[in-house]
């Protein structure tokens, strides 16, 4: 059961500050859905006309979360397979859970549902106590973690707008309010692909079943086996731009144990080091795969592989596949954090401080008591960590703390 | 440049019968069914009728352009041949004959020709001048051709993309527009509704269908195994089995696959619903809706076919694919062949499974 005090902030952000300048693009064909404190369940199949209808709705019923389809639908508020699908919008969700960080150890928790034992850092497969495999996992919405998200989500921009050819004005970004970043396209070039259309989408950005020999000159299948493109260049954009930029980078940061963390061989290595300013000179030069003895296409399709891996950009594959997913509705409340899901301009991303523009309530205190909490800024102001203590915040920190079960409010 | 202003020939008309001019230039002349018994027009019904025949037989259509205006006529006779089969088989086949007499003729035409029949199917189509590349197309207009096509040069990510564009060769280009034109034409003979046809149409569609029987005989008619082999399942459904078995955590999507693989396969419901029943949180009501709603009972009344391999890859179901794997792009493909390929003998162990 939600707490009460979390429902009544809620409830006056819906009364008094909740505003959406800019509606869903044709909200008349868009299915919204609901999670209300009083039922705990979702409620959807709605549909609103206009904006005051909608703003209504939530003023009068307080969800939690709130919700609406990418999908633009003939009727809305028909049983599934009768809404009649028109087509949907490209939405992307980059998501810290989706982000391997070195971080969770400090912030996440998880607990044994059947024998209560406790830890941190990523959720093993069994409990090592009793070997059960549920777990009650509390997650942390920690700078870190959005920082990581950040970076993934600047790739996935690059992907849109150069290689997708995507404008900017197609092209929504929002702070989901908790641990990520959403990227809503809205585009007729897009609205009307299927599932499996879009999963080539995700496929080119995550660079899934991507074969470098498309890409590279490395390997050219030749009658005789496989052989080096010499005097061959990588083109200077997709795909192929970015393994010969991502190859400069790796080359100039690459030491002993991050080549031997991706499987090459003791001498090959020694070889590169050695070798590594006359290597970046033939890739900047020539714009191809500079050759040397001992290292040949092998070990560059290796290397490339690798760059594979760092060049894509972390998405939920899931989400962007679905054509009928529900997602956060802008401006309003996200009910782990209590934070907005707010809109930022593109070219602002690099500055856009989530702790700060997404804060919902600037005024007031409310007095907690803190179970475990680990350091956070909410705003300019660092708290924390906290254990086992009652201590009166301002309203946007302690919601945050309410929302994510790490303390209850002190009446 | 979006689209050519060139016209095309009569003979453009007759080797390309697919375009709109062609279906603008037979409507033009105002010809109805029972005309075709007619002397003037039974060469019209000859040609349509070997056109499909040849689909058939070969999967080519040929181009006899010698008569252009016969030429052009059948092709919306044969369709209605086509359609007068109610024979799923030779829709598919037609289409596909077509299409490829169309990719052999479009890789040799010249490029203005290339971008005004892709215009005709309002591709968004350029001339690139980087080589090897002669044009580029918007990816939309590329991903509604290639998500059905198997080669791994075939997929967006191992592609050359632009600003929204992708690179293609001549020879490349042709064989996304014929592909087009297969879902053109496939479009065309499922949309039309039969029409009540005149009984020497229905005859020539009947010798059609007795041909393909003969032609294709039973091999493309085999079924899934009548009984449940649990080693010709797929290397990502027999981990999924393992893992319900023994009620570990599956995702969501993993248990869509698992549960869809086996209500093709013909597994009783109740089995499935035991399967899960080792997992912690069961709860035989939700399972038990959930599988019904899958295989169909419930709800939309669609049962539902698993993910094809490509999705299973992207979601990360797909584990430790073999060499069967590569031969197939589904689930339920590996299944077919390695369950009809199976020894028989292994009914003892289905039985003791699905007890």
């Amino acid at each position: 059961m939600r707490s009460r005090i979390i429902c009544k902030l809620f409830q006056e952000y819906y009364s008094k500050d909740f505003h959406i300048e800019n509606a869903p693009k044709q909200m008349d064909k868009r299915e919204f859905g609901f999670i209300l404190f009083s039922e705990g369940v979702m409620v959807r199949h709605k549909r609103f006309k206009r904006l005051d209808e909608l703003k209504a709705f939530m003023r009068e019923n307080v969800p939690s979360d709130a919700y609406y389809s990418c999908a633009y639908y003939e009727d809305p508020e028909a049983e599934m397979d009768k809404k009649g699908w028109v087509g949907a919008d490209l939405i992307f969700d980059i998501d810290a859970d989706h982000i391997p960080t070195n971080c969770d150890r400090v912030h996440d928790e998880w607990t044994c549902i059947s024998c209560g034992f406790e830890g941190k850092g990523i959720v093993p497969k069994n409990c090592p106590i009793c070997g059960c495999e549920k777990f009650d996992v509390k997650t942390w919405p920690c700078e870190k973690c959005l920082e990581s998200a950040k970076a993934e989500t600047v790739k996935l921009l690059n992907f849109l707008i150069n290689d997708f050819g995507f404008l900017e004005d197609e092209i929504q970004l929002f702070f989901s309010g908790n641990r990520g970043y959403h990227v809503h396209v809205v585009s007729e070039a897009i609205k009307e692909l299927d599932s499996s259309a879009r999963k080539e989408i995700v496929d080119y950005i995550c660079g899934i079943g991507l074969d470098v020999s498309f890409h590279a000159p490395v390997v050219k299948k030749h009658e005789k086996g496989v052989e080096v493109g010499r005097g061959m260049r990588f083109s200077c954009f997709g795909w192929p731009q970015r393994l010969w930029s991502g190859a400069q980078t790796f080359l100039e940061e690459a030491n002993e144990n991050y080549l031997r963390e991706i499987g090459l061989k003791l001498d090959v290595i020694d070889t590169i080091v050695k070798n590594r300013a006359a290597l970046l000179r033939g890739l900047r030069e020539h714009g191809g795969l500079p050759l040397i003895r001992g290292v040949g296409a092998g070990t560059w399709k290796r290397i490339l592989e690798h760059i594979v891996n760092l060049q894509s950009a972390k998405i939920d594959t899931v989400v962007t596949t679905d054509t009928h997913r529900l997602i956060r509705l802008p401006n309003t409340l996200n009910g782990k954090t209590g934070f907005k899901k707010v809109e930022l301009p593109i070219s602002k991303i690099d500055e856009f401080d989530p702790f700060k523009e997404a804060i919902a309530f600037r005024d007031g205190s409310i007095k907690v008591k803190v179970v475990s909490a680990p350091a956070f800024r909410v705003g300019d102001e660092t708290f924390g960590p906290y254990k086992n203590g009652i201590i009166e915040l301002p309203t946007a920190a302690a919601l945050l703390l309410l929302c994510r079960e790490r303390a209850e409010a002190v009446e | 440049m979006l689209t050519s202003l060139i016209k095309f020939t009569k003979s453009d008309l007759a080797r390309y019968p697919f375009l709109k001019e062609s279906a603008e230039y037979v409507k033009s002349l105002d010809i109805k069914v029972e005309d075709l018994q007619s002397p003037e027009f039974s060469r019209v019904l000859e040609r349509a009728r070997e056109r499909v025949e040849e689909a058939i037989l070969y999967t080519l259509v040929s181009r006899k352009l010698k008569h252009e205006e016969i030429e052009i006529l059948s092709f919306p006779v044969a369709i209605m041949l086509t359609v007068a089969t109610g024979n799923n088989f030779i829709k598919e086949r037609y289409a596909l004959a077509e299409a490829k007499q169309a990719y052999l003729d479009m890789k040799v035409e010249s490029k203005e020709k290339i971008m005004a029949i892709a215009g005709n199917f309002s591709w968004r189509i350029w001339l690139a001048s980087e080589a090897p590349y002669t044009f580029k197309i918007h990816f939309s207009d590329c991903l509604r051709n290639t998500v059905h096509l198997r080669d791994k040069k075939w997929k967006l990510v191992n592609r050359l993309m632009a600003g929204g564009t992708v690179y293609l060769t001549r020879s490349e280009t042709a064989r996304l527009l014929s592909e087009e034109v297969r879902r053109h034409i496939k479009r065309r003979l499922e949309a039309s509704e039969v029409p009540k046809l005149p009984q020497f149409i229905t005859d020539v569609a009947q010798k059609l269908s007795m041909l393909t029987v003969e032609k294709i005989g039973k091999s493309e008619l085999e079924g899934m195994p009548k009984t449940v082999k649990v080693e010709a399942f797929p290397p990502c459904v027999s981990a999924l089995y393992e893992a319900a078995s023994t009620g570990r955590h599956i995702s969501h999507i993993g248990r869509f696959t698992l549960t869809s693989f086996l209500v093709n396969i013909g597994m009783p419901i109740d089995a499935i619903i035991d399967l899960f029943r080792n997992s912690s949180d069961f709860n035989e009501r939700l399972t038990r809706y959930q599988v019904e709603h899958i295989a169909g009972e419930r709800g939309s009344r669609t049962k539902y076919n698993p993910p094809k391999c490509e999705l299973l890859k992207t979601h990360g179901v797909c584990t430790n694919p073999n060499g069967v794997c590569a031969k197939i792009n589904h689930p339920l493909a590996y299944y077919l062949r390695r369950g009809t390929a199976a020894k028989t003998g292994q009914r003892a162990t289905n039985n003791k499974m699905l007890n």
